[in-house]
């Protein structure tokens, strides 16, 4: 049974994938839905996969051997993320309606884009599904290549200037990140000699250079998951795609880097080198680094996404400095680990509700508007953990790390909950000043209704183990709840402040704008360099060739005068015979 | 149980094709078809039948004296079963694809003529069961590929030719060179020897680095490894079937296959190790690698791009070859078949471009998805191949390589790997976006530059078949490489068997 949900689950989205590209071919346009049940329903077997029960598959067949199971991570892992995309689907039938009318009519650029979003859409899924419930390396190598090679059809979506800017900033970090991925499982793998992410993890914690081999692999799945310095994609790429793809790369594919951490990092393993310890601190650093340095650029966004995107990096950041505890102090891990998984879950729902909230003030439902900015404001106020599942997730992370007494890590963790609580103030802000009526659709804003609960009621739904879960004690319920009404405030000050002094915001993708102009300086430098050595080769060829012909010259007038001997042949016999009779003589005489 | 016409009568088919073509008159195209598909199919089935023999443990031998001390030795040994499959499956696809390919083009017998020639060339340097019957071969498919590389005829084709004699043949006299001082030493001497060098050594330790930099210098001409790899962008002008074949498997495979040979049966592993040559190997390699990548990413032309990542890539072979230990050893072996597969996918690939849309510079391929969609998926499924992405098989030979330096202790070879894979990535993953993501004369911007319509489907089926079949090995080879008798099965069956201590 469970073996046939996996294959519903891989091979349902393959079928929505190929129904696109059979549909394209049989359907004319004007009457083609690009948005069928099929396609809806891809990422339901996943979910119902996750819900199944614990299980696991060895396919000996499969690559270089196939070993697939649902664990106490990857259960929960895949159902919010099968969530997410179930529900971000049906909230992109919604929100591509004008478009779908557009290429309907016969615009040809819209039925392009459609096409090709709904093609990609499903293949970026498999992907994420195939990642979440590898436990060999080819396998989730494959899932995590497929996921982000296939997304760029996503954020390049619109296809305007700026979407192939954030599309090729996208591209380019997710190459290097595969770099350095590559090059990390290779070392610890080949070191541990495994092809399994449990021997790789035990590798690592061996290994004489194991804190190296981490670090290649911190920062490659880095790329994806928006660590400090290599975030520069996400703020570039999410205002530019649709906000059903923003709503999944923010929610479940960057989390996907998350997940590599936890598969792949000796996270909790008992007498780790020095070396992985300095390395969870620096990530602690780094993690704590992005948490405040996001929300301090990203309050000057204009666009209500971009400051999503900010708040995203943000709280990577959070989650960053919990998985660096793993390393840096490995007792806490086993406590820590379910807090982490809601933490991540939680942010992937109400991610998904923020993203999917910014088409729903574009496009304002006639609801009563103190309602409905309630309700948009309602999942970010979760996040900063002042009710709900967000209270709870907070709690869940915080209580592992008071039973270990980290009150420095609890404390900045707490402080960094303010910046969430202005980034979410400045996105209801934003969408505040740039709403529009009209043009809502029943698909868009009930997605975006069944996100909302869902991440707020994430505890009841996550299947995660018995007793991970603790509701926290009503004496901590200020602790936990403070930093909600001060990053309000502080918004509120700050932005009645600016607006008398006003000033210049950073550009979204801040560090980006550093990076490409010293790319292209590399790049000239590279190419002024191969025309030196272009002319140094050419001088080298045009000697060799005059040394050629030169010799060939040498030769040919030997040759020449080897026909004069053959000329004079006689003569010269006769010459040659007259000096050897003299020879013998005067030989002779002696 | 000695079955010696076996090999015999593989190489003959391919003899046979090119003697019974050669007599034909140039117009009976249909009985030339025939004949060569019927060649191709029928030396499928004898190699199919031979890596059965293989697989029991028998190794059909075929030998008889020329003169003596110096035997004529054909063998079926499994490395060498494993190149003729790869040559034989490539021949049908290409053979196929020529038959479309030369439609209506003049001078056919002569051109399937050389291709039957140069196909038992390459089926004897697999088979070759010595030295000597080696060098036969190799200087055969040399003198056999030149009348396809010049086949067009024009002033920039001869020129071409001319280049590629003057490197091959120079390249087979310092063989010839290094094959005559190895007689002397040691007289006749069987890859299938047991003993390998080693009793040399002592006595002879600077001849046998001598003999070894000959005849390694003399096949790394056909590899086309730096600085010896000149010719092969330059006999780009030939026919996209001819480019195909030269590239996956012809050429410089053998060159790579050579190589092979001398280390692995000549040699012997260990022996090369303790000369301290396989770590200079891997250096070339390496820098063959790197800059073949960087060489290719200048070039805005389709062909040339895709001869200088041939360029790089068959040196994931040499490299492979010069890792002492098993995953090494697999990558390599492994990466023969693999990269033959997807370089073979890419240049049909280009070739329909060419013909159909008459593409020949990369940009110009914008939004040819739109127009030739399979072909395009095909040319797609190669690049990432090449790239090393997973599910195709270029993903498994990089894996076996990467681990196989780690275990080598070459931590540098992993570097070299990464580097190559961005590099890799950053000049097919242009063309790969110019195909899906652009718009161009599919969508109404402009026109193709030189459009035929070949075929009821999006090109001549001819043409468009082998593509896809071959684009759909390279996944299969990958995806099910825990198969028995996929690529990474059969390599690792040679390298187990054979060739580990």
């Amino acid at each position: 049974m469970m073996t046939l949900l996996l294959l519903a689950a891989l091979l349902w989205p393959l079928c929505a994938a190929g129904n696109v590209v059979w549909q394209a071919y049989q359907t004319p346009s004007a009457r083609r839905n690009y948005f069928p049940l099929v396609w809806l329903t891809a990422s339901w077997p996943a979910l119902l996969l996750a819900y199944g029960g614990e299980a696991h598959w060895s396919i000996a067949a499969w690559m270089l051997g196939g070993e697939w199971g649902l664990n106490a991570i990857s259960r929960p892992w895949l159902a919010f993320t099968a969530l997410l995309w179930s529900v971000a689907a049906v909230h992109g039938r919604g929100y591509f309606v004008a478009e779908q009318a557009k290429a309907q009519a016969g615009d040809q650029n819209a039925e392009r884009r459609l096409l090709r979003l709904a093609l990609f859409w499903p293949l970026t899924f498999v992907g994420n599904v195939l990642l979440i419930i590898a436990q060999d390396i080819a396998s989730f190598y494959l899932g995590f290549a497929l996921m982000t090679f296939a997304a760029y059809a996503l954020v390049v979506h619109s296809g305007s200037q700026q979407a192939r800017l954030g599309a090729r900033a996208y591209l380019i970090l997710a190459v290097i990140g595969e770099g350095l991925i590559l090059g990390g499982l290779l070392w610890a793998a080949g070191t541990a000699e495994t092809f399994m992410l449990e021997g790789v993890r035990e590798g690592i914690a061996a290994a004489d250079h194991g804190a190296m081999m981490a670090l290649l692999l911190w920062l490659g799945f880095g790329v994806k998951a928006g660590v400090i310095g290599l975030h520069v994609w996400l703020p570039l790429a999410h205002p530019v795609a649709p906000a059903p793809a923003s709503a999944v790369l923010s929610g479940a594919m960057i989390k996907a880097g998350l997940l590599g951490w936890l598969y792949v990092l000796p996270l909790g393993a008992e007498e780790l080198s020095p070396g992985l310890t300095l390395l969870g601190n620096v990530m602690l650093i780094a993690g704590i680094a992005a948490a405040f340095g996001a929300a301090l650029l990203g309050v000057w966004q204009r666009h209500p996404k971009a400051v999503l995107a900010y708040s995203s990096i943000s709280q990577m950041g959070m989650l960053t400095a919990m998985v660096a505890t793993g390393l840096a102090a490995p007792a806490v891990w086993p406590l820590l680990l379910p807090g982490v998984i809601l933490f991540a879950a939680h942010h992937a729902l109400a991610k998904g509700a923020l993203f999917m909230g910014t088409t729903i003030s574009d496009h304002m439902p006639r609801w009563p508007k103190p309602l409905l900015f309630a309700l948009i404001a309602l999942p970010g106020v979760s996040l900063t953990g002042a009710l709900a599942a967000g209270m709870i997730s907070k709690w869940g992370v915080k209580h592992a790390l008071y039973e270990m007494d980290h009150t420095y890590l609890i404390m900045l963790l707490t402080w960094a909950a303010i910046g969430t609580a202005a980034l979410v103030s400045v996105c209801v802000w934003r969408q505040w000043q740039q709403r529009q009526q009209g043009g809502s659709n029943a698909f868009q804003w009930g997605a975006w209704l069944v996100a909302l609960i869902a991440a707020l009621i994430t505890p009841l739904w996550l299947p995660l183990p018995e007793g991970s879960i603790v509701p926290p004690p009503l004496t901590e319920w200020l602790g936990i709840v403070w930093p909600f009404p001060v990053g309000v405030l502080l918004f509120v000050s700050v932005a009645y402040w600016l607006r008398k002094v006003g000033g210049k915001a950073p550009p979204a993708g801040d560090l980006w704008w550093l990076y490409s102009p010293l790319a292209a300086h590399g790049v000239k430098l590279a190419q002024a360099i191969g025309t030196r050595c272009k002319a140094v080769k050419g001088a080298c060829v045009s000697v060799a060739l005059a040394v050629e012909q030169h010799s060939m010259g040498q030769l040919t007038r030997l040759l020449s005068s080897e026909a004069w001997m053959r000329h004079h042949g006689s003569g010269l016999m006769m010459a040659f015979a007259v000096v050897v009779a003299l020879l013998l003589i005067w030989e002779g005489m002696r | 149980m000695n079955a010696a016409w076996l090999p015999l009568a593989t190489l003959a088919t391919s003899i046979l094709a090119a003697v019974v073509i050669f007599l034909l008159p140039e117009e009976s195209r249909r009985l030339r078809t025939g004949i060569n598909l019927a060649a191709a199919v029928s030396k499928i089935i004898l190699v199919a039948l031979m890596v059965g023999r293989v697989s029991q443990g028998y190794q059909d031998t075929f030998s008889f004296q020329i003169v003596g001390g110096i035997d004529f030795v054909l063998r079926a040994d499994a490395l060498g079963v494993m190149f003729a499959g790869l040559s034989s499956l490539l021949w049908l696809c290409t053979t196929i694809y020529a038959i479309g390919y030369l439609e209506g083009a003049a001078n056919r017998k002569r051109f399937f003529g050389f291709f039957s020639l140069c196909v038992a060339s390459t089926l004897g340097i697999a088979l070759a069961g010595n030295l000597f019957t080696f060098l036969i071969f190799y200087e055969m498919l040399t003198l056999s590929t030149y009348p396809l590389v010049v086949h067009a005829g024009t002033a920039k084709a001869l020129a071409a030719g001319r280049v590629y004699l003057r490197y091959t043949l120079t390249g087979g006299v310092v063989l010839l060179l290094g094959t005559v001082m190895l007689y002397s030493l040691t007289g006749d001497h069987s890859f299938a020897s047991e003993r390998g060098l080693a009793p040399y050594l002592n006595d002879h330790r600077g001849l046998l680095t001598l003999i070894f930099v000959l005849l390694v210098g003399g096949l790394a001409v056909k590899a086309a490894m730096v600085p010896l790899h000149g010719w092969l962008p330059r006999a780009m002008v030939a026919p996209a079937p001819v480019s195909a074949l030269l590239h996956a498997v012809a050429v410089v495979k053998a060159g790579a296959f050579g190589i092979m040979r001398i280390i692995y049966d000549l040699y012997g592993i260990e022996l090369s190790v303790e000369l301290g040559v396989t770590t200079a190997l891997a250096i070339a390699a390496s820098i063959t690698i790197i800059y073949g990548s960087l060489r290719a990413i200048a070039q805005h032309e389709l062909k040339p791009r895709l001869a200088f990542s041939t360029i790089s890539q068959v040196s994931y072979v040499v490299l492979g070859v010069s890792l002492f230990g098993p995953f090494g050893t697999i990558g390599a072996l492994v990466h023969l078949l693999h990269q033959g597969l997807m370089k073979v996918t890419l240049f049909f690939c280009a070739g329909n471009y060419a013909e159909e849309l008459g593409i020949h510079r990369i940009d110009e391929m914008d939004g040819a998805g739109k127009r030739m969609p399979l072909t395009s998926i095909a040319f797609t499924v190669g690049a990432l191949g090449m790239i090393g992405l997973p599910p195709v098989a270029g993903f498994i030979t990089k894996w076996y390589l990467g681990i196989g330096a780690i275990q080598a202790d070459m931590y540098w070879v992993v570097v070299v790997l990464v580097a190559s894979s961005t590099l890799n990535a950053l000049y097919f993953l242009p063309i790969v976006h110019r195909l899906w993501f652009r718009q161009g004369p599919a969508h109404g911007f402009g026109e193709w530059p030189k459009e035929q319509r070949l075929g009821r489907l999006e090109t001549h089926g001819w043409l468009l078949w082998p593509a896809v079949f071959t684009a759909m090995v390279s996944i299969g080879a990958g995806l099910l490489a825990g198969l028995p008798f996929s690529p990474l099965d059969w390599a690792t069956r040679v390298a187990i068997g054979e060739y580990l201590p």
